[in-house]
């Protein structure tokens, strides 16, 4: 089996491979030297779990994830689909406004989804979003997931979306922004509200705001 | 002409005055820090202290440096983020002596301040910066002409924890090397609730836990051991991801908690995990000087930027990313 090493992750490695003909690819979580032994395996272990399982949850509520085709909890492994496309973190920019602004509405939509199925995807950077090569929209990274969202889980997903989109997109924010959350009022409609709120609690709520 | 800078800083516990060339030369730093006989800082406390010794401390840092005052060209002070009587007490004494000397003034963010010091001593242009304090922690990276923050706590500084738990044991404010001493005869681990949420990271819920912990009679070092690993691989943890998701290439640690040396240590595995350089300020830049606040005010300077006495109102909830960044270049 070849192996070819794809990106460095914060928590993983991800390497490309290929299984009965189809390009797959296998997040691995090394050990961190760095980390206290009982947190870093424990980290590892219930990330790895947790990721594998939230994939395939996730896509019962609509939001398309890679599929997950083998989990190796011993060596903190998770075999999926290769997604052939690109971050929208290495799209956004090249795009027209109007195309930018379908991706993220459908973004705020996925996000949404998820909201509605009271799952939180805990790191939604733009790092985490896929364009395929037939224009579709993944979500992956699933590791901080998390089930039983409470309003305030919610708001803190919307808090990280605004985050991120001020740090790494900032000539395009208003846009990428607007159309986020319009995609996530569109999928939820007056649900939307508690959560959107406190997200602007959320941010104001930090040390120096 | 020269420059030789004034820097004072007095936002929150300390007062500091640093002399600074126009070449990177710290001439002098001289500080000191409210340590009250127990419980924590209160604002009005902090401000009396600068208000008190602010005046022999500047003298003293001129002494040091082997200049008078008419050697002063900029006065640069810390404008904020800090605690509103704290900045209003160091704003006075700038403003004072800035009319005074008949030198420019200009006002610096403090969080900023504390990125350049480390850039000043690494030779770093561009990294990820971890900056720990009592009353801040961030992850910071500069992009789009400012000094942007990937991440931060949700609610409390991750000094302000150490503090509060140290208050608990008994120990004097601050509690982080205290803390630290214990943690090196501590080696079995408890778990405590460890929350990152994307890049941020939240203190207060393993806070609670481990004052909780206390109560159940496990040995002191064994707690500060745990609080330690567990607080400090949060902050891996989001430094990574911001190091991951920005790709650069240089990681910075700075701030009062930089001085802990095992912090140090984890971040200098995550900073070679990604093939990074890795610096952490040394001791004396570390915490609240006046040297930073010098040597940013004199970036600032060179960048064409002046703020009238009139207008040099204190900022308590400036943002790091609320200032342009004039002085760099890159996008």
């Amino acid at each position: 089996m070849r192996l070819e090493k794809w990106a460095m992750g914060a928590e993983s490695t991800i390497f490309k491979t290929e299984q009965w003909g189809y390009p797959i690819v296998l997040k691995w979580r090394p050990q961190k030297p760095y980390l206290l032994k009982d947190i870093d395996e424990l980290l590892k272990k219930t990330r790895t779990n947790r990721e594998c399982k939230m994939l395939t949850h996730a896509r019962a509520l609509g939001v398309s994830t890679p599929t997950v085709h083998w989990t190796d909890l011993e060596n903190y492994t998770i075999a999926m689909d290769f997604i052939e496309g690109r971050q929208l973190k290495q799209l956004a920019s090249t795009l027209p406004e109007s195309r930018l602004r379908e991706i993220c509405f459908e973004f705020g939509q996925s996000v949404a989804r998820m909201h509605r199925g009271n799952v939180v995807h805990g790191d939604p950077t733009t790092s985490n979003v896929l364009i395929d090569t037939k224009s579709r929209l993944w979500m992956v990274d699933f590791g901080l997931a998390e089930w039983n969202a409470t309003t305030e889980m919610k708001g803190v997903d919307l808090h990280l979306i605004r985050r991120a989109l001020e740090t790494t997109h900032w000539d395009q924010q208003e846009v990428m922004l607007t159309a986020t959350l319009e995609g996530y009022v569109n999928l939820l409609g007056s649900e939307a509200e508690p959560a959107l709120s406190r997200m602007d609690v959320i941010r104001e709520r930090g040390r120096y705001h | 002409m020269p420059l030789t800078c004034l820097g004072i800083e007095g936002t929150a516990h300390s007062f500091g005055a640093g002399v600074v060339s126009d070449q990177g030369k710290v001439l002098s730093n001289v500080w000191d820090m409210l340590s009250p006989q127990e419980g924590g800082i209160h604002p009005r406390e902090a401000s009396r202290h600068h208000s008190d010794k602010g005046p022999d401390i500047i003298a003293k840092a001129l002494t040091e440096a082997g200049i008078g005052p008419h050697d002063i060209t900029l006065i640069a002070f810390s404008r904020g983020p800090g605690l509103g009587p704290c900045l209003r007490a160091t704003a006075t004494m700038a403003r004072s002596l800035a009319l005074k000397l008949e030198v420019p003034l200009v006002g610096v963010n403090h969080c900023v301040a504390h990125i350049e010091i480390g850039c000043l001593e690494s030779g770093f242009k561009d990294p990820v910066t971890v900056y720990v304090s009592g009353g801040n922690t961030q992850v910071i990276a500069f992009a789009g002409n400012r000094f942007r923050t990937f991440g931060e706590t949700l609610d409390i500084a991750i000094g302000n924890m150490l503090d509060v738990f140290g208050r608990t044991m008994g120990m004097r404010f601050p509690a982080g090397p205290a803390i630290e001493q214990e943690a090196m005869k501590g080696h079995r681990y408890y778990s405590l609730p460890y929350s990152v949420k994307g890049m941020d990271v939240s203190y207060s819920g393993m806070l609670t836990a481990a004052r909780r912990l206390q109560t159940e009679h496990i040995p002191l070092p064994d707690l500060c051991f745990s609080i330690q690993e567990t607080a400090f691989g949060m902050l891996a943890e989001v430094a990574e991801r911001a190091i991951a998701h920005t790709k650069k290439g240089e990681v910075l640690l700075t701030g009062g908690v930089a001085r802990n040396r095992r912090l140090g240590e984890i971040l200098a595995g995550v900073a070679a995990r990604h093939n990074a350089r890795f610096h952490t300020v040394t001791p004396p830049l570390a915490g609240d000087q006046g040297a930073m606040i010098a040597w940013t005010g004199i970036l600032q300077y060179t960048a064409g930027d002046r703020l009238s006495v009139a207008e040099s109102y204190v900022l308590p909830k400036w943002r790091t990313d609320e200032q342009d960044i004039t002085w760099r270049n890159l996008s």
